[in-house]
């Protein structure tokens, strides 16, 4: 062996990987205009919006597949897929006619038994499917466009259910695709709406793309959220994920994506400079922070130790560290529902508005017996908003005089170690931070993190028979001012018992190119109705 | 010299055996479950419990490490928890970028920076030299992040000279795939280039010393010539050494740099198994690196033989 056969066998190899495999489609220039790049909020890791309810995936999946209803920018569930609905006096019988002319990506036409295969699918994941499967007598096709659903007792917001933007959607699949475990992933990306996923050119964690779908039928109606005409403007959008939000802005400015879900605070001072670039508020629903503590272990097993903490808690300290002076992105939340919904009260709020009462708090806390025992803090380090709380938290309860066992840590060892129902010391934890998306915080259900039915709540464990009861109300309300009233007492139960911390209501900004118009507030971006000009 | 190749390619083997069983049992004893990941923040402790079961994760260490092995001594690296596609798969979408962004760095290291060194020791104690040096200080202390991004909004956001991120492959073009990787490859070489200048001059300083450079000059020979065909020669396998480690750190480097620059390369899909704690990825990135430095370490070895005849195995 010499020299130049060692060179040569180097450059043949290094060609092979460097050409092989990795081709992707050349876009001609004139078809620039007609391609929407945009930079999602998180990398699109798998793309099974029932088995991974992550954001990001029902963001991506909402292009793809198409839902029987759609909840409007009014949280009003609209008629999707469906044409018309029959459901008889005792409410416990509704029949659905599919419209015509629905076809999925493949060319087959949307049926009933499609219907009924999907339904089945998500209710084994989705918290109100899941109450909706315990109701459920009996779910059929009746013919290839109408199926039946027959319930034990109603189930007043089975539209809502059927139309709602929390993850999982009940999206609409192909049977043969529905019919896959709801515990293992599909393959196949097969759907009926406005867009096919391009499985070809998918690289998780770089690149996601989605082409037109061009005998997608929308309907006649304004488009609005997830309902009325999704009419699509391009007829490429290319999901380019970029972990670095300063590269994502130093590419937006360079024309290189035209469309970023959620620049970061610290960044959005310098977007706003440039002529180019457009930044609002992108979801009004925007986000809640919280944090839990846990109610099986001193000292937070003890009510009094947790209305202490609230009672020192400044909403204003964790907004700030998350957001930054922008007022715009934050107000107070004493409360536990999103700001600006039908439903969002502040009864029962009042420990969590004034000035902050130190003395009185240490005073409580006190009197819950806590004498000195560290209380373990969980503290993801590699989420932005999650690190910014738990410095706060820190430094709050060292004001009240607790001994912080702060375990900073990533994301995934919080999410492992919350589970752990052991004592602090040995594995277990007393608090640990989060925050949810407003959507979820509209009513309680897809509320999660409100339930505080014991063993079975959130993490943390909740235990408030006032606030269970009060779900169930919920559920059972015939209307709005029922709903609203329901909504007061169980607003006021779950501050009283301190389901949770809350630490503020806060929004976050998103950004686009100039020449990008028809982007709408909401929360999950919306693709129809937006426009590129050259 | 084939008979020792394949010795040391044998006693690869259980060198790449340890670090599986390595892998394995760090990845089994590590905090963090990918089923709570999988099942986002709203699940139930019992969807939780069942994804763990679906995924196989409920079962016993060994009867995990068995099937794992065995799968591997198969060609199989598994599926990705997540993506629900085989690692070999996703390795191979991702080895080209940071490939391509390896090479062009290597190259544009071993240009820039040998001829660096070789000056310095020239020019030794002048001005050039200790320009050189500083250079290379500079080169050190600055982390990659930080010249990535110095570097993006000098080229890319003011002169708009070159894109901000982003990867092209080769079969697009050689001038879209190059474009996109010069800035991410100067970031990254700059502390390369700074390692290889420095030790370049250390090791042709001492050879400028030896008797037969003296005697090239005594019979005439061009500057040129005693310092590129006599002097880098005898002094390559330092060098060679050096830039085979660097090839090792180029990997560690790459995570960082892709991230800067946005490149869908190994490094990213790194960081990106760890967060989501997808073993099978992990597991199958780290075998991927540990036979690449294996490899690598071979490769030196018979470099050494090329640039110096005295060395046989």
């Amino acid at each position: 062996m010499d020299r130049r056969t060692v060179l040569k066998g180097l450059a043949g190899a290094s060609g092979l990987a460097l050409t092989g495999g990795l081709s992707a489609p050349a876009i001609a220039q004139g078809a620039a205009a007609r391609t929407l790049r945009f930079v999602p909020q998180a990398n699109l890791a798998n793309f099974d919006p029932i088995w991974g309810t992550q954001y990001v995936v029902r963001n991506a999946a909402a292009m793809v597949w198409d839902t029987l209803y759609g909840v409007d920018s009014s949280l009003q569930p609209q008629r999707q897929m469906v044409e018309s609905e029959e459901v008889t006096d005792d409410g416990m019988t509704w029949t659905f006619k599919l419209r015509s002319g629905l076809k999925f990506h493949d060319g087959e036409p949307v049926l009933s038994k499609d219907v009924v295969a999907s339904l089945t699918r998500w209710s084994a994941r989705d918290p109100m499917g899941l109450m909706i499967k315990a109701l459920q007598q009996e779910l059929t096709a009746v013919d290839d466009r109408t199926f039946k659903l027959v319930l034990k007792q109603p189930f007043p917001k089975l539209l809502y259910a059927l139309g709602k933007n929390n993850s999982p959607c009940a999206f609409i699949m192909p049977e043969r695709i529905a019919q896959t475990d709801p515990f293992k992933q599909i393959t196949d990306y097969v759907g009926s709406g406005p867009m096919k996923f391009a499985k070809g050119e998918w690289v998780p964690g770089a690149k996601a793309v989605f082409e037109k779908f061009a005998d997608y039928a929308p309907r006649q109606e304004k488009s609005s959220w997830l309902a009325g005409g999704k009419q699509m403007l391009v007829d490429r959008i290319e999901w380019v994920v970029m972990p670095d939000p300063a590269t994502a802005a130093a590419a937006l400015q360079n024309g290189e994506i035209d469309w970023w879900e959620n620049p970061i605070a610290d960044l959005v001072p310098v977007l706003k400079k440039n002529k180019n670039i457009s930044v609002d508020i992108g979801d009004p629903l925007g986000n809640v922070g919280s944090f839990r503590m846990n109610f099986l272990y001193p000292p937070f097993n003890d009510v009094r130790a947790r209305r202490a903490v609230l009672m020192a808690l400044s909403q204003e300290d964790y907004m700030r560290a998350i957001v930054g002076d922008d007022t715009a992105l934050w107000r107070p939340l004493p409360g536990y529902f999103t700001p600006d919904t039908p439903l969002y009260t502040e009864v029962g709020g009042e420990i969590l508005k004034g000035k902050r009462d130190l003395d009185a708090a240490k005073k409580l806390l006190a009197e819950s017996g806590y004498s000195g025992q560290p209380v373990t803090c969980l503290v993801a380090q590699d989420q932005p908003i999650t690190k910014a709380m738990g410095d706060v938290t820190a430094d709050l309860l060292k004001k009240l005089g607790m001994n912080v066992d702060f375990v900073a840590t990533d994301w995934g060892t919080v999410g492992s170690r919350r589970a752990q129902k052991t004592p602090p010391g040995q594995g277990g934890w007393n608090m640990f931070h989060t925050w949810h998306a407003g959507a979820d915080c509209i009513n309680p259900a897809p509320y999660t993190a409100i339930r505080a039915n014991g063993d079975k709540a959130w993490f943390g464990w909740p235990t408030s028979a006032g606030t269970e009861k009060e779900v169930t109300s919920w559920f059972e309300a015939k209307n709005l001012d029922e709903e609203k009233a329901t909504i007061n007492r169980l607003n006021k139960a779950a501050m009283d018992d301190v389901v949770y911390a809350p630490t503020g209501f806060f929004l976050s900004y998103t950004a686009w190119r100039k020449n990008v118009s028809g982007i709408t507030k909401g929360p999950l971006p919306f693709f129809w109705g937006v426009s590129k000009s050259a | 010299m084939l008979s020792y190749i394949l010795r040391r390619i044998v006693a690869t083997l259980p060198v790449m055996a340890i670090v599986a069983l390595f892998v394995f049992s760090l990845l089994y004893i590590a905090p963090g479950d990918p089923a709570v990941v999988i099942a986002g923040d709203q699940a139930s402790p019992e969807d939780v419990e069942r994804i763990r079961q679906s995924l196989g994760l409920d079962r016993p260490f060994l009867i995990q490490f068995g099937s794992w092995v065995w799968r591997i001594l198969h060609g199989d690296l598994g599926t990705s928890i997540f993506t629900n596609l085989p690692v070999s798969t996703m390795i191979g979408q991702r080895l080209g970028p940071t490939l391509s962004l390896m090479i062009v760095t290597l190259l544009l290291t071993i240009v820039v920076a040998v001829p660096l060194g070789v000056v310095a020791a020239w020019k030794a104690g002048s001005l050039i030299d200790r320009v050189i040096m500083g250079f290379a200080v500079f080169g050190f202390s600055l982390p990659v992040f930080v010249v990535g991004y110095m570097l993006a909004y000098i080229f890319a956001l003011e002169l708009e000279w070159l894109p901000v991120q982003g990867y092209t492959p080769l079969a697009q073009g050689f001038w879209p795939w190059l474009e996109n990787l010069i800035l991410p490859a100067v970031a990254l070489g700059c502390v390369y280039i700074a390692l290889i200048a420095r030790i370049t001059r250390a090791t042709m300083l001492e050879v400028l010393q030896q008797d037969y450079i003296r005697t090239a000059r005594a019979k005439g020979l061009g500057q040129g010539g005693i310092l590129f065909v006599h002097a880098l020669k005898n002094a390559a396998v330092p060098i060679v050494t050096v830039i085979g480690i660097g090839i090792a750190l180029l990997i560690g480097g790459a995570v960082v740099t892709e991230s800067v620059f946005a490149i869908p390369g190994l490094g990213r899909l790194t960081i990106d198994a760890i967060l989501r704690r997808d073993y099978p990825v992990i597991q199958g990135i780290v075998l991927l690196f540990s036979f690449v430095y294996v490899l690598v370490n071979l490769m030196i070895d018979v470099i050494y033989t090329l640039v110096d005849p005295r060395i046989r195995y």
